[in-house]
């Protein structure tokens, strides 16, 4: 009944409007393609990364740590703009949580402040330092972790006992091990490891440079190899590509789920109104090397590019194709305008959370306690996604797509479980 | 103009979505009404008497008033937060322990004014911080006039002006929202529909976030149960909110269904029937194999009601889940 409605509305829209309705599969198609970039150039940007890092651990020194940093700092431009593909993509976010899972308890990795605390309710293994041990108990069974190796990262450190804080590989267990915690607080300043924690010999600070270096590489090596296979997956003939393409409609469910999941639960909710509301510099998304400003604004320029079907490659070069945009244009033209200017308003809003932290007014001072500005800037951003997010759920209705896919949702995955 | 003739098509069109009214009159202001009524009880018997034991009766009381809307996360509880402050769970990074321990160990004048204290984190605020004043050995044996007493009566009273907050906002705003939806200048609701959807995603969301979360975070994995994290466990209510939340949402199914749900409610009440009989008010029982798989078959009834409500009121109603908060990882 009420579908009839929905349709005999959109088939008006399309006798009144000009429409040059692009085929979803040349929509999907774009998607792909944007997608198959994204980590295309997330895997060249890490190669760097590990070059850099390659290079400190053969000759530490100052320079060499603020190389990788900024490699670093790279490598997360790219990749952020990936995480759009995240929600609605099982392929993706079945693979995500080893490459960008955060929030993580460092001490799991390596030594950490006093301040810090030691275990907790949720998290009996917080304090591990597997950097300083060589051997240690995990479940009740002993870790030879004599070698730090990606397979022991992989295999039997990350997640360790199905606590999702023991983060012990991806962008943010790097992330740790090249600036250190940020025992800064709410005040300007980020992570400030010294370079001589990779230093040999006597010059080595901290213990153990050996096997942070050995930690750092084995982490790196993985984050590449990860990359490597999450491009292959997208490319001519891969798996998440083929996923995409082989039903439209779910395809298109897709897209609009990880902008809408992305935009509202994720971002708006989890990265960025919770800091607010903690009062906690932790809560920044890249908390070590008070990168969060850049996180953000990628992860909203990441939903605008699935939408328009353009992205900005790392050497300039431009993907770009028929788009969800024109779709939903063709349905209905005010909901397709008003969805454009809402991802516009909330890259103005990301805009000034980031113009403000380049100028010194770093994300964690926005976090503090009774801090207006740093509060006005952020929740203006958190109000502009939840906007969005109104609009994306517009755009599902007018394209007639059906319910969205969630994670998780058994009522959705398996309509008939009720029955059984 | 596309706008208007839109709107005109679903006003001639489509039937009126009976179901807004009265989730508006029968479910959320009489829930909102009630937790400001606990909640001022709360701050009046802190006022009298600080210490723990003569306010846990108050306390469970408004606990209990909460269950009754914490789920109606649209709208006041999600402005200004006012949702994550009064229940600030999961917390899976122990930020309200960490939190209240350094208040108390501070001495932090931010509780000595209301003003001040509304600028304090969300995990030093609402009723899981309260919970480790007042049911935390370490912390509850405090006495009339120290530190902990003001900062019971802080927390109580932010709790009370919250809890009026969303009640006025309800009553005063956002009813009207939700009753005017498709009519001119209603920016928040641009049809009927969406907030018929508004509030289907509530009853879904809310739906998950039991099996997800109160009882899918206890039970972790089969090797890694975690009874430690079950919601509120220090004031020994964790199987009672799962209960009272099921009541809740049920009374929102059926508030917001024209048409008899005889699915709907035969799901409710077997998973009510077993929640009733678990005899395992803190999910303590997770951490043996046995005891987890009672929990478990909880949590698969209470898919089975998320999969019922799917099946029979979004088709009914012409609607599909938006998205929710928990969207995120």
């Amino acid at each position: 009944m009420r579908f009839k409605t929905t349709t005999a509305i959109a088939l008006i829209s399309l006798a009144a409007a000009p429409v040059f309705a692009q085929s979803k599969t040349e929509v999907l198609g774009t998607y792909a393609d944007i997608a198959q970039a994204g980590y295309a150039d997330s895997l060249a940007t890490a190669q760097t990364l590990q070059q850099a890092v390659d290079a400190l651990i053969a000759e530490p020194s100052a320079e060499a740590l603020q190389a990788a940093r900024a490699a670093w700092l790279a490598a997360r431009v790219p990749y952020q703009q990936t995480e759009v593909f995240r929600f609605g993509n099982a392929i993706v976010d079945d693979w995500e949580g080893k490459v960008n899972a955060w929030p993580l308890d460092e001490g799991l990795i390596d030594y950490v402040d006093a301040s810090y605390g030691g275990v907790s309710d949720e998290n009996a293994l917080a304090a591990l330092n597997v950097v300083a041990n060589p051997v240690f108990t995990l479940g009740g069974e002993e870790v030879d972790a004599a070698q730090i190796t990606p397979a022991l990262l992989e295999g039997q450190l990350h997640e360790a006992g199905a606590i999702e804080s023991n983060v012990a590989t991806g962008y943010h267990a790097i992330e740790f091990l090249l600036w250190g915690q940020d025992l800064n607080g709410t005040d300007f300043g980020a992570g400030n490891r010294p370079w001589t924690d990779y230093a040999t010999g006597a010059d080595c600070t901290n213990d153990n440079c050996d096997r942070r270096g050995d930690y750092l590489k084995a982490a790196t090596d993985l984050l590449v190899s990860d990359l490597v296979w999450m491009a292959d997956q997208w490319a001519e003939g891969g798996a998440a590509r083929q996923a995409v393409l082989e039903d439209e409609t779910a395809g298109i469910n897709a897209i609009l789920t990880g902008m809408g999941s992305l935009s509202y639960g994720e971002q708006a909710g989890e990265r960025m109104k919770l800091g607010v509301m903690l009062n906690d510099p932790e809560e920044e998304h890249d908390c070590f090397s008070d990168n969060t400003h850049n996180s953000h604004y990628y992860d909203g320029l990441g939903v605008r590019n699935v939408y328009l079907g353009e992205y900005l490659r790392v050497d300039g070069s431009v993907v770009s194709g028929p788009s969800l945009s024109d779709l939903v244009a063709a349905a209905d033209a005010t909901v397709d305008q008003d969805l454009r200017d809402r991802l516009n308003t909330t890259m103005v809003e990301l805009a000034q959370i980031k113009t403000a932290a380049e100028a010194g007014f770093s994300y964690d001072m926005m976090l503090a306690r009774g801090n207006a500005e740093g509060e006005a800037l952020i929740m203006s951003a958190v109000d502009a996604l939840v906007d969005q997010t109104r609009a994306i759920e517009r755009a599902v209705t007018v394209l007639g797509t059906g319910a969205l896919a969630f994670e998780g949702s058994d009522s959705l995955d398996d309509p008939n479980a009720v029955f059984e | 103009m596309r706008l208007l003739l839109t709107a005109a098509f679903c006003l001639s069109l489509t039937p009126a979505f009976a179901g807004v009214e009265e989730v508006i009159e029968d479910h959320a202001l009489p829930g909102t009404a009630a937790f400001a009524q606990a909640a001022a009880a709360l701050d009046t018997a802190a006022r009298a008497d600080c210490t723990a034991p003569s306010l846990r009766p108050a306390y469970q009381k408004t606990f209990d008033a909460w269950l009754g809307i914490a789920h109606l996360s649209l709208g006041p509880l999600e402005e200004a937060g006012r949702g994550l402050t009064i229940g600030f769970w999961p917390d899976s990074r122990g930020m309200v322990g960490r939190t209240v321990a350094k208040l108390i160990a501070d001495k932090d004048p931010a509780a000595q004014t209301p003003e001040g204290f509304a600028e304090v984190s969300v995990a030093g605020r609402g009723l899981f911080a309260l919970e480790r004043v007042l049911y935390d050995d370490a912390l509850a044996g405090y006495a009339e006039g120290s530190y902990s007493c003001t900062l019971a009566r802080a927390m109580t009273h932010d709790l009370a002006v919250l809890a009026r907050e969303v009640d006025t906002e309800w009553r005063e705003g956002f009813a009207q929202s939700l009753r005017s939806a498709g009519a001119d200048g209603n920016t928040r609701f641009l049809s009927e529909r969406e907030a018929v959807q508004a509030l289907y995603t509530a009853l879904s969301t809310g739906l998950e976030f039991i099996a997800d979360q109160r009882l899918g975070r206890p039970m972790g994995t089969f090797d890694a149960p975690k009874p430690r994290v079950a919601e509120a466990r220090r004031s020994g209510r964790s199987l009672r909110n799962v209960i009272l939340s099921l009541e809740a949402l049920r009374g929102l199914a059926r508030s917001l269904s024209d048409a008899p749900i005889p699915q709907t409610e035969a799901a409710f009440a077997a998973a009510l029937d077993k929640a009733e009989i678990l005899d395992d008010p803190v999910f303590a029982g997770v951490a043996d194999p046995v005891g987890r798989l009672r929990v478990e078959a909880l949590q698969t009834l209470v898919s089975k009601i998320s999969s019922a409500v799917a099946q029979e009121i979004a088709p009914a109603l012409g609607v599909s889940v938006g998205f929710n908060a928990t969207d995120g990882d």
